[in-house]
């Protein structure tokens, strides 16, 4: 449907759209996930706008700034929300393509989320309070288990639905649903992993508490917990970018219900309903994540490679069924 | 059925003098040969306490040794006043708990500190600002519980324990000028202190390959009080932690030395606000005894249920509080709405959300009507029942129960050493519990626990508490059974106080009290055994000392220990799992 030498102005600014809807609804998101923590815990919660005033709250707040820390520590925020937003351009949300595709595929985002994540450290680490430092240790200890399980779980996706550009697997997942397979049995194992790496990436229970206000067991917030102000509401606001980013990753990977097929053809009317259809999704599935959330305690700290092992063992047991089922 | 219940009470009672008389001798003939000469006197005081007097501080480790040696005693509090006025100079009074040998008995070694010694030393320095040092000797390498208290009598009245290893300051900051000691008697309350930093506190310094230090508080994140913990870290393991207390001294013990009786008791319900009932009870059942008061029966039992509702409210806090830690908000949040309905079931009950105001010197201040005594018996059913069934979900999730099995353990020679009290000690395999070891107030006619009614459950109980690991998971239980204790015991409670016809709500207070007697007051909060130790003023109606023992204040270097073979994180369950009072320990 697209080509990816040629992309029209047009394409362009649709992709533009597209990629500033999914940055305008991350903290949407955000306040689901909490009002329905909320819910399950009896509480009435706080509206699901909630996040867009902590950020405009924050943003007209200022800054403290430990005289301690260096350019790191100043620059990282800008760099996280840069990266994060920069992957929300090759992501197909709303739509099933990206007019970017050609300049980045998954590799990619992924990339640029390590890239998140390292200057997430070395801003924990700068400013030298001791739970930056504890909180950039676990997290390293972490993601040398999370990187290894995402990129195999990004093999069988690959495997399943051709190639690592984003585009043409959400467009094949997609055709793959109109033509009557619902789920290839490799890709099963694939939700699994990729749910769990869905929760250690975004910091949820049981790898972390995002609600905690015990610094002892933090393990993203130690990390940014000297950001105050504006700075604090790019690490926040780039935090919920990489959230919609991995649901609509998951979404149109493994749901690709009501989406868009390159035979119906791009029209006012389908591209309506498959981006409301997207939308629908991506809040279930993060009720969904909220939900699971409650069911279970934050683990103990060593206890977590143990899960993420699991979603190491089914992401491979995804490229054994690949193979035996073709 | 009350008659019986009464009989059965003077019988303990008559068993229990008998077996004190019996104990006094045995003391004595075993304390003077031991001790050869030196012991002054034992006498027997307000029915329960043993009172030891040495006729030299020299001899205060070898008695407290002994006793420890012999007698299996437990160090339950270490009490100085500053009794000069009175011709004495500073007394020394070591209370020891022996309940392998006599149950429901307080033995007191008491030494005087005599000041020769000091003008000796003045006589030998030529400078005369050679400082006063006042010492006796430190009891700490017999009984390793001793060094806070010692600690404290340095901070509080300038006595040095010679021998103790760590006469850091305690409870007076870096700030506090080193001369001035608050609780000796020409230190007046209106004194204001300037503030100097010549002083320093070392922490144990940890040092090693990858060894870091991280500093928590004393300010939180949070609504909770101030505490300062350090910790030594090798990468998630915890090598050492050290917990600095008393950023918020209050100072009770000195206010209270300038107020009348009752304004004390308002001060003890204050102490620490989820105490309330069992300080003001302890404060209150001290007073009793020097007054020799009959509470009427009417007022011991709405004192007991709300001891108990103050109880279950606070085990339900805590329970609730450790789920939260281990980040299953969902248990978290039942649990604290029931604690929110026990804690409305307070005010509808006693006016008192947080109970105040129940107790008075020789009785009760509120009553309970028969409609509210109904109400209470109907809505305690209830929410037992919603308890259980949160507590059954809870168990069900092995995410929650991993993260405290195993967390946080207290060997039972920790629990020994430190004399550690209430449910920690409980959980390490000692069985201490002032409502059954000094039953007071309404206990001897109650059924406290399941443990103890018959011999084949007592038991069958020591064998279960053999078995217990001291862990988290350990405390969760032991408060679980608990709370449903004490649920049985408000409604058999409520069911009496229906029967009870009686109006009666105090004994007449007699207008002063015999000047300088003094008594012991105890009681078991939810934290565990409280003490209050008081002596009444000149005027019969003040107080000249009054010295005040939480579960709190025992219990916080139990922290220490617990964390040791831990990781960080896990340190905050650790925390509440036992459940220690900042305020409750900076008094």
């Amino acid at each position: 449907m697209v080509e990816p030498t040629a992309v029209s102005l047009q394409l362009q600014i649709i992709g533009v759209v597209q990629t500033l809807g999914l940055i305008g609804i991350a903290p949407l998101i955000t306040g689901i996930m909490r009002k329905v923590k909320a819910r399950t815990q009896k509480r009435i919660g706080a509206s699901i706008i909630q996040p867009y005033y902590d950020l405009a709250k924050l943003l007209k707040k200022d800054e403290v700034v430990s005289d301690q820390s260096s350019w790191i520590f100043r620059s990282a925020p800008w760099i996280m929300l840069i990266s994060t937003i920069t992957a929300a351009l090759f992501v197909p949300s709303f739509l099933p393509f990206s007019p970017f595709n050609a300049a980045g595929d998954i590799l990619v985002v992924i990339g640029l989320f390590a890239l998140v994540r390292f200057f997430t450290m070395l801003a924990g680490i700068d400013v030298a309070s001791a739970f930056g430092g504890l909180g950039a240790s676990r997290e390293m200890m972490i993601s040398a288990i999370v990187e290894p399980a995402l990129f195999l779980t990004i093999f069988v996706v690959s495997l399943s639905l051709g190639g690592t550009n984003l585009t043409s697997i959400a467009s094949s997942a997609a055709n793959q649903f109109a033509s009557g397979v619902i789920i290839m049995p490799s890709m099963i194992f694939a939700v699994i992993a990729f749910f769990v790496i869905m929760l250690a990436e975004t910091g949820r229970i049981p790898f972390d508490n995002p609600a905690t206000h015990l610094e002892l067991t933090m393990v993203h917030e130690a990390m940014v917990l000297e950001y105050s102000g504006k700075s604090l509401a790019m690490v926040q606001f780039s935090q919920s970018i990489k959230q919609v980013i991995l649901l609509s990753l998951f979404v149109n990977f493994f749901v690709p219900v009501g989406m868009l097929t390159p035979a119906i053809g791009l029209s006012a009317a389908s591209t309506a309903s498959t981006a409301l259809s997207f939308l629908a999704k991506a809040m279930l599935v993060s009720a969904l994540v909220a939900f699971a959330e409650t069911r279970v305690a934050k683990w103990r700290l060593f206890r977590i490679p143990d899960l993420l092992a699991v979603a190491i063992a089914s992401s491979m047991m995804g490229v054994v069924f690949f193979y035996f089922w073709r | 059925m009350e008659v019986s219940h009464e009989v059965e009470a003077l019988k303990q009672a008559d068993i229990s003098s008998a077996a004190t008389t019996s104990l006094v001798a045995k003391f004595q003939t075993g304390l003077l040969a031991a001790l050869a000469k030196k012991t002054g006197g034992i006498e027997l005081l307000n029915e329960n306490e043993i009172h030891v007097e040495l006729q030299s501080s020299d001899s205060i480790p070898e008695a407290c040794s002994y006793l420890k040696q012999e007698f299996q005693a437990r160090l339950a509090m270490m009490i100085c006043s500053d009794e000069r006025q009175l011709g004495r100079g500073f007394v020394l009074r070591y209370v020891f708990e022996a309940k392998a040998e006599a149950r429901n008995v307080f033995i007191f070694v008491t030494s005087e500190l005599v000041e020769s010694r000091n003008e000796k030393e003045e006589k030998d320095g030529n400078n005369s600002d050679v400082k006063h040092i006042i010492s006796f000797p430190s009891i700490v390498l017999q009984i390793p519980s001793a060094v806070l208290y010692e600690r404290e009598v340095n901070d509080m009245f300038g006595l040095l324990p010679a021998g103790n290893p760590d006469t850091r300051p305690l409870v007076l900051h870096e700030q506090w000028p080193a001369e001035a000691f608050p609780l000796r008697k020409e230190f007046d309350l209106g004194t204001k202190v300037k503030r100097t930093l010549q002083r320093e506190y070392k922490f144990t310094n940890i040092e090693g390959d990858g060894i870091c230090e991280i500093p928590v508080g004393p300010v939180h994140a949070g609504i909770i009080e101030p505490g300062h913990f350090r910790f030594s870290i090798q990468g998630e393991n915890i090598l050492n932690l050290e917990t600095r207390l008393y950023y918020t001294h209050k100072g009770i013990e000195k206010l209270a030395e300038n107020m009348k009786l009752d304004q004390v008791l308002l001060l003890s319900e204050r102490i620490s606000g989820d105490e309330s009932v069992a300080n003001s009870l302890a404060y209150c059942q001290a007073l009793e005894r020097i007054g020799r008061l009959q509470v009427p029966e009417r007022a011991v039992l709405i004192r007991t249920l709300c001891a108990e509702m103050e109880r279950v409210y606070n085990h339900i806090g805590t329970l609730a509080g450790m789920s939260t830690d281990v980040g299953f908000a969902y248990g978290a949040a039942r649990l604290n709405i029931l604690k929110e309905r026990m804690m409305s079931l307070n005010e509808q009950v006693t006016g008192s959300r947080l109970l105040f105001g129940i107790n008075r010197i020789g009785g009760v201040g509120t009553d309970l009507s028969k409609d509210t005594a109904r109400l209470l018996y109907i809505s305690l059913k209830t929410i037992l029942d919603d308890f259980n069934l949160v507590i059954s979900h809870l168990r069900t999730k092995s995410s929650v129960i991993d993260r405290l099995r195993y967390t946080g353990i207290i060997s039972r020679q920790v629990a020994i050493d430190l004399g550690l009290v209430g449910v920690a000690a409980r959980c390490a395999g000692i069985d201490v519990d002032t409502r059954l070891d000094n039953p007071y107030s309404a206990y001897p006619m109650l059924k406290v626990d399941s443990h103890h009614d018959s011999p084949q459950h007592s038991t069958q109980y020591s064998v279960e508490m053999q078995k217990r690991v001291g862990d988290a998971l350990s405390r969760f239980d032991v408060r679980v059974e608990e709370v449903n204790d004490s649920i049985r015991i408000i409604r058999d409670l409520v069911t009496r106080l229906l029967d009870d016809g009686s109006k009666s709500l105090a004994a007449p207070r007699p207008s002063s009290f015999e000047p300088y007697s003094h008594a012991l007051g105890y009681a078991e909060s939810h934290r565990g055994q409280t003490l209050h130790w008081v002596m009444v003023g000149s005027d019969g109606n003040s107080l000249y000392r009054y010295k005040v023992r939480t579960a709190s204040f025992v219990n916080w270097p139990a922290i220490e220990q617990a964390v040791l073979n831990d990781i960080v994180p896990d340190f905050p369950l650790v925390n509440k799992s036992l459940d220690l009072s900042y305020s409750g320990n900076d008094l």
